[in-house]
Parts: C-alpha cells; sequence; structure tokens
C-alpha cells in the first residue's frame, strides 16, 4: 500500500510553500516566483511537487500575462514520470485556451511540444515502454531533449521508475531481454541495474523480483461483515417490546 | 441581469470587507470605472424618484402586503414566517405577477419598509435560503461565463458592452466573495474546534462576533462548497478537493441538513475523484448520496427542489455507470439495478473496453459532467485579437475535459477483453493467450501491465481526513502475475450474502408481532368457527396471537431448533420457505 500523503504534502515542501500551496496567498500573482524558483529547484535535485506545480498553472490560468511555456513544459515533463498516477492530465486540465499573446519575436514553444509530451504521457499510460523510448530518442523529440529534458536531472531515472513500478506489481519473473527492452538499456547493463533494486539474476538471465502484495495474487472468498449499525432497529425494537 | 446582482449581493454584505479576502488582483479596472458614472445618476436622479412613484402606485395589493408582512417577519425574527414566505408567498406571487417581468426594484417599494436598509448583523435566516444565495451566486457567474465565451452570437451592442466589461464576473471577484464569507465566519476554526471536542463558550470566543451568529456560520460553510464548485468548473480537481479540508463527509455534517447542498456537494465530490482516476472512491461517493436520495424521494416531492434534485441524481447514476464500467464493483446491487434500468445499453458498450465504446462514454460523460467554465473572456476589449480568436476558436471546456478523460478511457481499453479470458484460467502461457487473442506477444504483455495498473487505485481509508488522502489499494477480484512466460490467474469470489435477509425479515416480523399484539382479540364466537388450532395456544402466546402472529412465532421456534422440516410447509408466512441448514 502506497500512500496518497506524500502526493499531498512531498516532505521536501517548506513551510513558505506549504503556506502558498494551502493558504489564500496562492491566489497573488506576485507569489508566483517563489513557486517558479520552486519548480526548478525540482528540476535539479529530482524532488517533485504536484500541488505546488498545480498552483503555478493556477496562477497563469487566472492571470494569463503570467504564462510562461518554459515554465508549462518543465511542469509536464514532471508530471509525465508521475505515472501512472494522473498528474499529467490535471496539469493540462489547467491549461485554458491557448494563451493569445503571441510574441513573434520568441515563438511559443508549447504548442509544438504539447503532442509530442501528450503521446509520450500516453504510451506511458499504457505501458508501452519499448514505443516510449523509440518516440523520445526520435528526431521528432529532439528539441524537447535538447531544450528541456537534459537541464532535467534524473529524467531518464524516473522514466525507468515507471517501469520497475509497473514491473513489479506485474511480474515474478521476466527475462532480461523484456526488462532491457523496458528500460532502455543493453541486455549486459542490466544485471547491474537490477542489482541495485534487489532484484537476483540467474545463469540464463531470468530475473527474479521479490515478493510483494500485487505480485503474489491469491484467490479469496469475502465473507459478509455485518455492521452493528444495520441491527439498530432490531436491537431497539428488542428492547421496548 | 447577472451583474446587478453580484453588486446587490456585495452591498447586502458590505460589513464583511469582500475585498480584503485573497485580495483585488486585476479587478482595479472596475474601481477606476464606476466614478465618471456617479454624475450622471445624480443628473437622472430627479427623474428616477418620478418613475418610482409611478411604479409604486401600479403595484398589486398582494404583492404590497407580502412585502410588508415579510418585514414585520425579519425584524421579529421570526424564522418560521420567513421561512413560509420564502417557500411559498414568494414562489406564488412570482409566477403570478413577475413570471415575464422581474420584481420591482428596491427603490420602489422602500416606502412600504420605511426606507428600512440597515445591515443584515442580527439577521436570522432559513438554512436552505443561505444555500440558495450562495448557490445561485455560482450559478450566475457559472452562466455568465457560458454566455461570455460564445463570440459568434452577441450583437454590437454586447460586444460593446463586453469589450467594456473588464473583470466583471472575475474569477479572482467569484473567489473573493466565497472566501471572504470563510473568513469572516472563521468556519474553518470552528469545524476544528468541534472536532477536537472544545465547549460552546469556548468556540463561541474563538470563532468572533460574526462567526457565532448562525447567519455567518452556514453561510462561510456553504461557501467552501461553493468552493468546490467553482474550482470542479475551472477544471481544478485537486484543488476543488483540497478546499473541503475540515468538511466532514457524512450523514451528520451540517451540510446535508440541506438537501440541496447535499446532493451537490457529493456530485462534485464524486466528479472530482472520476478526473483523480479514483474510480473506488467516486462510486462510493455516488451509492452513498443516491441511496440517501432513494430513502427521502417520499419526503422531497412537493419540494422546489425536487426537480433539481432528480436531475443531478440521474447524472449520478450515469457517472455511475461510467465508474463502474472502467472499475467493476458490486457494492450496491440496488444502485446497479436502477443504472441498468436507465444506462444499460450504454453500460455494456462501455464495459467492451473497445473503441466502439468511447461514443457511449463520450455521450454519458457530456451529460453528466460539470457546466465547465473558462476563467478568462475571449478578447473582447481587443478587436485584432477578437477576430484571431473567431478564426481560429479553441477547444469548449468540456470538449477538452472530455478528451482527457477519454485519454485515459483508451489507456486502459484492453482490460475487459483480457479479463473475460483470465476468468476461465488459473494458468495459461502468454503465448497461447496471445494467440487467443490474434495480439502481438509483447503487446499483450504490456496490456497485462496496463490491467494490474487498473486493478489498483488510490482509495480513501475511513479514518483519513482530507479527500485527497487515500491508500493504494487492489481494486478487482481478478488478480493474476507473470512468471517469465506464464500468466497465473487467481479470483476473489464473494461469499453469499445473507445479513440483509435476515434483516429485512426480522423486522418484517417484528412488524407483523406488533400489529397482531396491538389489535383487539376477536370476538369469542367467531374464534371457536374459524381457527383450527386449539385455543390454549392462545393463552400460551400471552394473548397477543392470532393465527398469523402464531404460526411465524412457531415456525420461529423451530427453525431455530432446527427441526422444522416436518412442517416446513406451514412456515412459508414468516420465513419464505428458505432453507434453514
Amino acid at each position: 500500500m502506497v500512500a496518497a500523503a506524500g502526493w499531498v504534502q512531498p516532505e521536501t515542501r517548506t513551510e513558505q510553500i506549504e503556506n502558498l500551496v494551502s493558504g489564500v496567498d496562492r491566489y497573488n500573482p506576485n507569489n508566483v516566483g517563489i513557486l517558479e524558483d520552486y519548480l526548478y529547484r525540482q528540476i535539479r535535485t529530482e524532488e517533485y511537487d504536484c500541488l505546488a506545480n498545480l498552483a503555478i498553472l493556477k496562477l497563469y490560468q487566472f492571470n494569463p500575462d503570467l504564462y510562461n511555456p518554459d515554465v508549462v513544459i518543465n511542469i509536464l515533463i514532471k508530471a509525465l514520470t508521475s505515472s501512472p498516477f494522473p498528474d499529467f492530465n490535471l496539469c493540462i486540465s489547467l491549461l485554458d485556451q491557448r494563451p493569445t499573446i503571441q510574441n513573434t519575436d520568441e515563438p511559443d514553444p508549447l504548442p509544438t511540444l504539447l503532442p509530442i509530451l501528450t503521446t509520450l504521457h500516453n504510451l506511458l499510460q499504457q505501458c508501452r515502454f519499448p514505443a516510449f523510448w523509440a518516440l523520445y530518442r526520435s528526431e521528432n523529440a529532439e528539441s524537447l531533449r535538447d531544450n528541456y529534458t537534459v537541464e532535467c536531472v534524473g529524467f531518464e531515472d524516473a522514466v525507468r521508475r515507471v517501469v520497475v513500478h509497473a514491473v513489479v506489481g506485474a511480474f515474478r519473473r521476466i527475462s532480461s531481454e523484456r526488462l532491457a527492452s523496458y528500460l532502455h538499456l543493453d541486455v549486459e547493463d542490466v544485471p547491474e541495474y537490477v542489482q541495485k533494486l534487489g532484484w537476483t539474476v540467474d545463469a540464463g538471465g531470468v530475473i527474479s523480483l521479490p515478493s510483494n502484495p500485487d505480485n503474489q495474487p491469491v484467490s479469496t472468498v469475502v465473507q459478509e461483515n455485518v455492521q452493528l449499525s444495520q441491527l439498530t432497529k432490531i436491537i431497539s425494537h428488542a428492547q421496548t417490546a | 441581469m447577472a451583474q446587478r446582482w453580484e453588486s446587490d449581493f456585495e452591498d447586502d454584505l458590505q460589513a464583511v470587507d469582500l475585498n480584503l479576502a485573497i485580495g483585488t488582483y486585476g479587478q482595479n479596472g472596475i474601481y477606476e470605472d464606476t466614478q465618471p458614472r456617479i454624475d450622471e445618476a445624480t443628473l437622472l436622479a430627479v427623474q428616477q424618484q418620478m418613475a418610482q412613484q409611478a411604479a409604486f402606485s401600479v403595484l398589486p395589493d398582494e404583492v404590497k402586503r407580502f412585502v410588508v408582512r415579510f418585514h414585520q417577519a425579519v425584524l421579529d425574527n421570526n424564522l418560521a414566517e420567513i421561512t413560509v414566505a420564502y417557500e411559498s408567498g414568494w414562489n406564488k406571487l412570482t409566477e403570478k405577477y413577475y413570471a415575464k417581468i422581474e420584481w420591482p426594484e428596491a427603490e420602489v417599494i422602500a416606502p412600504l419598509v420605511n426606507d428600512d436598509s440597515e445591515g443584515p448583523v442580527t439577521l436570522e435566516l432559513p438554512e436552505q435560503w443561505l444555500w440558495d444565495i450562495i448557490d445561485e451566486f455560482i450559478y450566475q457567474f457559472q452562466s455568465f461565463c457560458v454566455w461570455r465565451s460564445k463570440v459568434k452570437s452577441k450583437s454590437e451592442e454586447e460586444l460593446g458592452l463586453l469589450a467594456d466589461a473588464g473583470q466583471v464576473w472575475s474569477s479572482y471577484s467569484v473567489l473573493n466573495v466565497l472566501y471572504s464569507l470563510i473568513q469572516k465566519s472563521r468556519i474553518h476554526e470552528h469545524m476544528a474546534a468541534l472536532q477536537e471536542g472544545k465547549s460552546p463558550a469556548e468556540i463561541s470566543e474563538l470563532v468572533g462576533e460574526y462567526g457565532v451568529r448562525p447567519l455567518y456560520r452556514m453561510l462561510g460553510y456553504f461557501s467552501i462548497i461553493g468552493l468546490l464548485r467553482v474550482h470542479s468548473l475551472l477544471g481544478d480537481f485537486t484543488l476543488a478537493l483540497k478546499v473541503m479540508e475540515g468538511v466532514e463527509l457524512n450523514q451528520k455534517s451540517p451540510f446535508t441538513r440541506v438537501t440541496a447542498c447535499h446532493v451537490t456537494t457529493y456530485y462534485y465530490v464524486g466528479f472530482c475523484y472520476i478526473m483523480l482516476r479514483r474510480y473506488p472512491d467516486a462510486i462510493r461517493t455516488f451509492v452513498s448520496i443516491l441511496n440517501f436520495i432513494l430513502r427521502m424521494r417520499q419526503y422531497h416531492t412537493r419540494s422546489y427542489q425536487y426537480d433539481q434534485i432528480n436531475k443531478t441524481a440521474d447524472r449520478m447514476y450515469a457517472l455511475y455507470a461510467i465508474c463502474n464500467a472502467l472499475s467493476p464493483s458490486r457494492l450496491d446491487d440496488n444502485i446497479s439495478n436502477i443504472v441498468k434500468e436507465r444506462y444499460g445499453e450504454q453500460f455494456s458498450k462501455m464495459s467492451k473496453g473497445s473503441e466502439e465504446g468511447i461514443p457511449a462514454f463520450e455521450e454519458l460523460f457530456l451529460y453528466a459532467c460539470p457546466k465547465f467554465i473558462n476563467a478568462n473572456p475571449p478578447p473582447y476589449d481587443d478587436p485584432e485579437l477578437l477576430s484571431i480568436y473567431l478564426n481560429d476558436l479553441p477547444t469548449e471546456p468540456a470538449q477538452r475535459h472530455l478528451s482527457l478523460f477519454l485519454s485515459e478511457v483508451r489507456a486502459q481499453a484492453p482490460v475487459p477483453t483480457l479479463r473475460s479470458f483470465l476468468k476461465l484460467y488459473t494458468s495459461l502461457d502468454a503465448t497461447k493467450l496471445a494467440s487467443f487473442l490474434d495480439a502481438d506477444e509483447e503487446e499483450m504483455v504490456q496490456q497485462l501491465m496496463v490491467m494490474k495498473q487498473a486493478s489498483r487505485s488510490v482509495s480513501r481509508v475511513e479514518n483519513e481526513k482530507g479527500l485527497l488522502d487515500g491508500q493504494t489499494m487492489p481494486t478487482s477480484d481478478l488478480d493474476f502475475v507473470i512468471d517469465e512466460n506464464m500468466v497465473h490467474i487467481a479470483e476473489s469470489t464473494v461469499g453469499r450474502r445473507y445479513a440483509g435477509w435476515f434483516i429485512r425479515n426480522t423486522e418484517h416480523a417484528q412488524r407483523v408481532f406488533d400489529t397482531v399484539k396491538n389489535s383487539p382479540l376477536p370476538p369469542k364466537s367467531g374464534s371457536a368457527q374459524t381457527q383450527h388450532q386449539p385455543s390454549h395456544r392462545e393463552r400460551e402466546g400471552g394473548g397477543g396471537g392470532g393465527e398469523r402472529g402464531e404460526r411465524g412465532e412457531r415456525g420461529g421456534d423451530r427453525a431455530n431448533a432446527s427441526g422444522g422440516q416436518k412442517n416446513a410447509g406451514h412456515n412459508k408466512v414468516a420465513w419464505g420457505g428458505v432453507k434453514v441448514n
């Protein structure tokens, strides 16, 4: 069981940010800089705070003048690797109609990158990991890689964590070749990677995963559970009768 | 009309410092704009007064009487009288005189109430009314935004008005009203103190001079529900649930005292859970409120909210169908059966998981979703931008949210087919399964991972406070694991349920027993002719039993002693022929 508490309020969130996220100051456009700085800290440190990033998008929603496409793209990149949780779509949800202010000197990169980010997100949601890597490594995604994900520390590892999350629940044993294609690693590099996770590799290259509640399916018969509240009418009648 | 309503509302609540709550970001425009109009108003004052006198003379007597009586009720704080005036008097007169025109302006009827316009500070109003104030406020906001977003149908005059409208009905102005009421009433402090078990004296000290008055307390409380709704309309589903922190979602919460509020709250909470892909939480929310509506149906047929509640309920049945197609559960057979009656066709299409089901998802989502709005108006103030806007209209908000939702639906589209195959086996070779499905093996293994993830969901645990809290839990009765190339399957089944049946029949037996106990004994002569049983049984039973009750009791004794097989046929009245093993 994974608690949502770490998502609602990550440990890395400072008190100042917590006050912004949970208080009425979140609506004050003057605070957008603080939240943007916090986002860039997340980009540099592998931390992640979805609610704080949504607060930035909220300010952009209410104050279109604040809109900064680079910030939006970075927020989406962070949200991408929280799959299978719905963060990416929650962010997109707050991007209202496209901003109408177009600066011709500096064209908005979002309209060209958004379809790629969306497709990458759909591939992760569908656990089509080899297809994800193929698109991510393709020429289409070149500007995404060169201008954005290269700055995002640990982006590829974050994608691999999405993979590991999916594999750990569904498999008891998996072949090195299959896992390598999911992780976008060479087959020879897989043993080293999985050993860090505490997984073991046998001589034939088959990887065994540790038991967890998700990869130990058991057949059960769910028995009926009678609540006292269901019986109050009968018991109180018995008293008055 | 909408603008005027807002300014009235702000006037009435002047004492509440409406603009302090979250600041007046981006709405300086309004205040600059009001200045030059004052002179104009002075010039017209005399003319207006004459017009008002003329208007007053044509007021129907019945309306005058209503105003006077209502005013007296308000002065007396006579809640019963106010409620009657609000729920029936007002509606009757509106229907009779003001169905097509507006009620007279406040200035016209002012003479009737001695130009009384003191602040509402000591006022008490029915909770229903307070809810309606907040509800109507948000409804006006939403309607205005929808109207505002339709550029093409605007006349020249309307375009001119909108170009000058600036920040009228801006999201900030609406949030300001709601947050002001929340802060002034200190409703959050109030709820926290209640949960900590503080004494009434401690609480009244804590909540201040406004918070102790039911009027402000309930306005504050309903404003939280208002925030839930406004944020949902703007597509911020996390924030919508976050602002509900401190509000307990159970049948004892204050909001349940106003049915319309109760229903609205659960509708939006349930919908937000769908958008957070927490289908089990959404299902639980809908089941709880739909059962409540079913139980309350008999009391609400005459309420003016009845139609509205029924419409919302019907939308929740549609949302329940969507959730149940995406996350099959057997939480409540009663609700599921109603859903099958109303949306059976769509449900079976959605449950198949193929592309054919998409139109059914689309249909039900668009029917049942909130009336989404854009936070900002089209660029009415800039003709150049407006023409660009018109040439390339952005997607409507409902369509945007629909397409996001459908991307979730499509991601788990392979699940129902896989599920139907896996249900047939306890273990199965992946290659074989792929060939059954006529699919590529690698692709199918990836789909299995999707299936695994779709069968886990963050779900709220009972003692957790915030609506966003929860734990990841399995949600499906079918589970599996892949062992290299072998799929092992395990299925959980639900044991037969007996409790409901026994509870219903025990209660029935108690009712029968009560009826019989309270009936007079039949006349002696008649009883001798009709009864088959020896009369001493009657005396044994305490003198209360007629034939029907006696059989039931006897049957009960026998069944308990598990020796009733011989006379099983006689026991049908009370036991309905169930086997007691």
